[in-house]
């Protein structure tokens, strides 16, 4: 079934579809219609899923935590300063080895008070043990919870699902519904070999002495490491199953390319209208579009890149003090390897500024000029 | 018992911290140093029914549509819920802590309710088998003796009742057939008596029944009540057409032709007065009360006045008569004077004082005195006690007399039946102890009332503090229905309808079971240590001590304040 809805309502099908069990939220702006919109699915039976109402996102997390301890499919959303708060129990989550999935809506952080989009939020996060993905339009949002689930399952660790507030949030399209046949038959019932159980009880996240503990991060960084392929194996049975599959990074009119943009997010979808654009005046323009970003596909990346011969990284983030957040992954990622083109990090959009076909034509035509980035951080159109 | 545990690799280890072993044997009842325990407390609709009945209970039953129990529970301490649910004030209602959360829960119409259900169904009181020795005599068969007689059948005794009157009911009988239809009265009198209780009607006190007679018992209840209508010491007040509320009222019940004038003027504030009234508006007469205090100190039920005045009476408030003004021995209307009220006198109401100069003259062809009722204890007198015109008893209801007891009006005075049907009850739980040898210590203080049904619960009050309100949310109460003033004036057909089976269920719904248990699972749901467990057999719960840290968590967030936290046992020198 086809239906036009919003970013944020993408997300609620796609929890329906993925029969959630526990969810727990708190609202916040541009997140809450996710919630709202399941509240109601669970209020008029549509989701036979235990709604908590809670009083901080902290307490969002922690019963999410909770409910997925007991073996339940669980979820939340959040935005921005509500993850900024969830960040103690996000560490809890991922240290338990937990699949929630949370779906954040990418909201600049205060303050300036900010309700438009930016990454800095949840990019804040991405030392937290959680996985993340990035998508560019509704339909990835709804394919991408559906994905979320099988992986985080498999892999035993949480996923983060980043949309931009706004442009995606509140933004409609004409989206597809998989029928839940479907989705059951993709996603069946969660099987949580550990879990909370009165009939059989043990506990959960106790004291774990240095001969140990460093075993138990080791073993995070592993299932993080097999993520890439099981979240490429997941996409792949979900193209069989839907016709649709994503990829851990998409490769745009990337043949022979010798500038290459790298976007994430929704300006993707503006990049990809100006790398047309280009191609048709002969450009040796391309794309990559990263959709992972935890753990970051870093052969993937180099894989994409082998062959350029210079780099626009696209970062609406900012890490103070070093740079665009993706940019410094893209060149940590190239660094090592034989690939070597200039790399040129661009910061763009910060709170929600529009970025435009006319930013993005901009960002290509500086990289044109230059041979080399002349600064660390190219700001664009900011008013210095 | 500890062992190491050392794994060689990653590999042996489970993904996440956790014990391998079972956390059973962590008995973490070592840390409490106060114990949860669950004791139910008084919830202030109980501890306000002057019949004593379970409310709290009762409304359980009937939120889970177990009416015949709730009826079977309700009967054990009242015989007449299809009169009370009609006739009482309800004072349980009076501090229902519900009245700040969406008004009071409509507990009277619930007990109406489940009266007019059993009458519908037929369903049997409950019996009991003669199996006790002594010969019990009952006089009078109002509220109170029927009670008393009631529970003494339950307790294994045959009384014998003796009423002066044809019929036996005392002055429930007088209730006008609007407020009480007389099928109601009379079907729940006719299960006393198909129970077994013989009533030996048209035999007065100290005319076919003396002292001597008396003596044959092992144990003899007064209950005469108060049937002598008080006059108003004014000249002309044994004019024609000056009839007394009561009198008007046995005339009524009694079938007899009754006349009132076009005007009629009630002088009174109790519930005679206001009947009075309704009935001669519905006999066609333009009707005022006089009443010399104000609506506050108006002792008729609240919703009897209002109904009255949405009937058309005229109330005027401060006004007393003084004389009755007469042509040829007939009234032809009251001399009256403005009051105010000064200080509190005896009863505790403030005292109307007479304002100079205010005399004025009203209208009335029928004046109808209303004024309260005394006792006539004409024969009490040299073998009885008195105190207050009234027959002086205990808390064990025993009179100044060897084997004599007294409860109801001609006792207490108290004037409501709820309040008789628990006095009959208290004697005969008495008369029973008496009988058997034992004390009577245990029963209650007289403004207690009495529980034929022990109750395991502390007697402490629960108010609205002591609620958790986070689990309920404002909601209002679900009223009764009534037939329109006009199609009232037009008989004497019942004028409040009672309600429906969804009302009652969703008032049930609205009792927060103050105080008591109604396993709600809160508890159970939230203790972090999973130490609640569910009883069989809907008995509540019990806390596994081996593992309750005494967080009280579960006594905290308990709706009802139904779990205590306690000291554990403290150490001594």
């Amino acid at each position: 079934m086809d239906k036009v809805m919003m970013g944020n309502h993408a997300v609620s099908y796609g929890v329906q579809l993925a029969r959630a069990q526990v969810i727990a939220a708190y609202p916040i702006t541009p997140q809450t219609q996710i919630v709202e919109m399941l509240s109601e699915m669970c209020a008029n039976g549509d989701l036979d899923a235990k709604f908590i109402k809670v009083e901080s996102e902290h307490s969002a997390m922690a019963a999410t935590i909770g409910g997925s301890m007991t073996g339940a499919r669980a979820f939340t959303a959040t935005s921005s300063h509500g993850l900024a708060l969830m960040h103690e129990m996000l560490h809890w989550a991922s240290g338990a080895r937990l699949p929630v999935v949370l779906a954040n809506v990418n909201r600049a952080m205060g303050p300036g008070w900010s309700i438009w989009s930016e990454q800095t939020d949840s990019l804040a996060q991405r030392d937290t043990g959680w996985m993340q993905i990035y998508c560019e339009s509704n339909q990835e949002v709804l394919d991408s919870v559906i994905q979320a689930f099988k992986i985080a399952e498999r892999v035993l660790l949480p996923v983060m699902l980043v949309l931009d507030a706004f442009v995606l949030s509140h933004t409609s399209e004409p989206v597809s519904i998989p029928d839940q046949t479907d989705v059951d038959r993709f996603l069946p019932p969660r099987q949580a070999k550990y879990k909370l159980d009165v009939d059989d009880p043990h506990s959960f996240g106790g004291l774990v002495a240095p001969p140990h503990y460093m075993e138990l991060r080791y073993k995070i960084q592993k299932s993080m490491e097999d993520a890439l392929d099981i979240t490429q194996e997941v996409d792949r049975e979900f193209g069989d199953a839907f016709g649709r599959s994503y990829g851990l990074v998409e490769k745009y009119r990337m043949d022979a390319a010798e500038l290459v943009l790298v976007t994430s997010s929704t300006i993707t979808s503006t990049s990809r209208d100006v790398v047309d654009e280009l191609r048709a005046k002969g450009k040796k323009v391309g794309l990559l579009k990263i959709r992972l970003f935890r753990p970051f596909p870093v052969e993937a990346v180099r894989e994409a890149l082998a062959d350029a011969k210079k780099v626009a990284v696209i970062d609406r983030n900012i890490s103070f003090g070093c740079g665009g957040i993706f940019a410094s992954e893209v060149k940590s990622a190239l660094y090592g390897s034989r690939i070597h083109p200039p790399v040129f990090g661009f910061v763009i959009g910060l709170g929600g500024r529009d970025v435009t076909p006319a930013s993005i034509r901009k960002i290509v035509e500086h990289v044109e000029t230059h041979d080399e980035p002349a600064e660390e951080i190219i700001w664009m159109e900011v008013k210095r | 018992m500890s062992r190491e545990i050392v794994f060689r690799t990653e590999a042996d280890m489970p993904p996440m911290p956790m014990s391998i072993g079972t956390t059973l044997t962590n008995k973490t009842g070592t840390w409490r140093y106060v114990r949860p325990v669950y004791l139910d407390r008084t919830a202030p609709c109980n501890q306000n029914c002057p019949a004593g009945e379970d409310i709290v209970a009762q409304m359980d039953l009937i939120r889970r549509k177990r009416y015949r129990q709730a009826w079977e529970l309700l009967v054990r301490e009242n015989p007449f819920p299809g009169v009370c649910g009609r006739v009482c004030p309800h004072p349980c209602e009076r501090e229902c802590n519900r009245i700040e959360v969406g008004g009071a829960v409509a507990i009277h119409l619930q007990e109406r309710f489940l009266a007019d259900r059993a009458l519908q169904e037929r369903w049997p009181l409950p019996t009991q088998s003669l199996t006790q020795d002594g010969r019990i005599a009952v006089v009078g068969a109002g509220p109170a003796g029927l009670a008393c007689a009631y529970h003494l059948t339950l307790l294994g005794y045959r009384p014998l009742v003796f009423e002066s009157a044809a019929e036996p009911g005392g002055m429930m009988r007088l209730i006008p057939e609007y407020r009480l239809p007389k099928r109601v009265l009379d079907a729940e009198i006719g299960a006393l008596v198909d129970l077994g209780i013989a009533i030996r009607t048209s035999t007065r006190l100290g005319e076919s029944l003396d002292y001597a007679d008396l003596a044959d018992y092992d144990a003899v209840f007064v209950a005469v009540g108060q049937s002598v209508s008080r006059s108003m010491g004014v000249p002309g007040e044994d004019a024609v057409g000056v009839i007394h509320g009561i009198d008007l009222l046995e005339r009524l019940r009694a079938g007899q032709p009754v006349t009132v004038g076009s005007s009629v003027v009630v002088i009174g504030g109790g519930n005679t007065a206001v009947d009075a009234a309704r009935s001669a508006r519905r006999l066609g007469a333009e009707v005022t009360i006089l009443y010399r205090r104000s609506r506050n100190e108006m002792p008729a039920i609240d919703e009897e006045i209002d109904e009255a005045v949405e009937e058309g009476v005229d109330i005027r408030f401060l006004t007393a008569p003084v004389e009755v003004l007469t042509t040829n021995g007939r009234a032809r209307g009251l001399r009256c004077v403005r009051t105010v009220l000064g200080e509190p006198d005896e009863s505790g109401r403030r005292r109307p004082l007479a304002v100079g100069g205010s005399e004025h003259d009203i209208i009335a062809e029928t004046i109808i005195p209303a004024l309260g009722q005394m006792a006539d204890v004409g024969f009490m007198e040299g073998k009885l006690d008195l105190t207050r015109g009234r027959v002086a008893c205990d808390a064990a209801a025993r009179a100044s007399l060897e084997g004599f007891f007294a409860g109801g009006d001609v006792a207490t005075g108290a004037g409501n039946v709820a309040a008789a049907v628990g006095s009959g009850k208290r004697a005969a739980l008495a008369i029973d102890r008496y009988l058997r040898g034992e004390s009577s210590d245990d029963l209650p203080p007289v403004n207690e009332a009495v529980h034929a049904v022990h109750r395991d619960q502390d007697t402490t009050v629960v108010r609205l503090a002591d609620l958790n309100l986070d689990y309920f949310e404002v909601e209002e109460r679900s009223g009764e229905k009534h037939l329109a003033p006009g199609l009232r004036l037009a008989s004497f057909r019942e004028a409040n309808l009672g309600f429906d089976e969804v009302s009652a269920l969703r008032e049930a719904e609205r009792c927060m079971s103050c105080g008591t248990c109604n396993r709600c699972d809160t508890c159970l749901i939230l203790c972090p240590d999973v130490a609640i467990r569910r009883l069989p057999d809907e008995r509540g719960y019990e806390i596994d001590y081996d593992y309750c840290k005494g967080c009280g968590i579960c006594a905290e967030e308990c709706p009802r304040h139904a779990v205590s936290i306690q000291e554990e046992v403290q150490w001594t020198k």
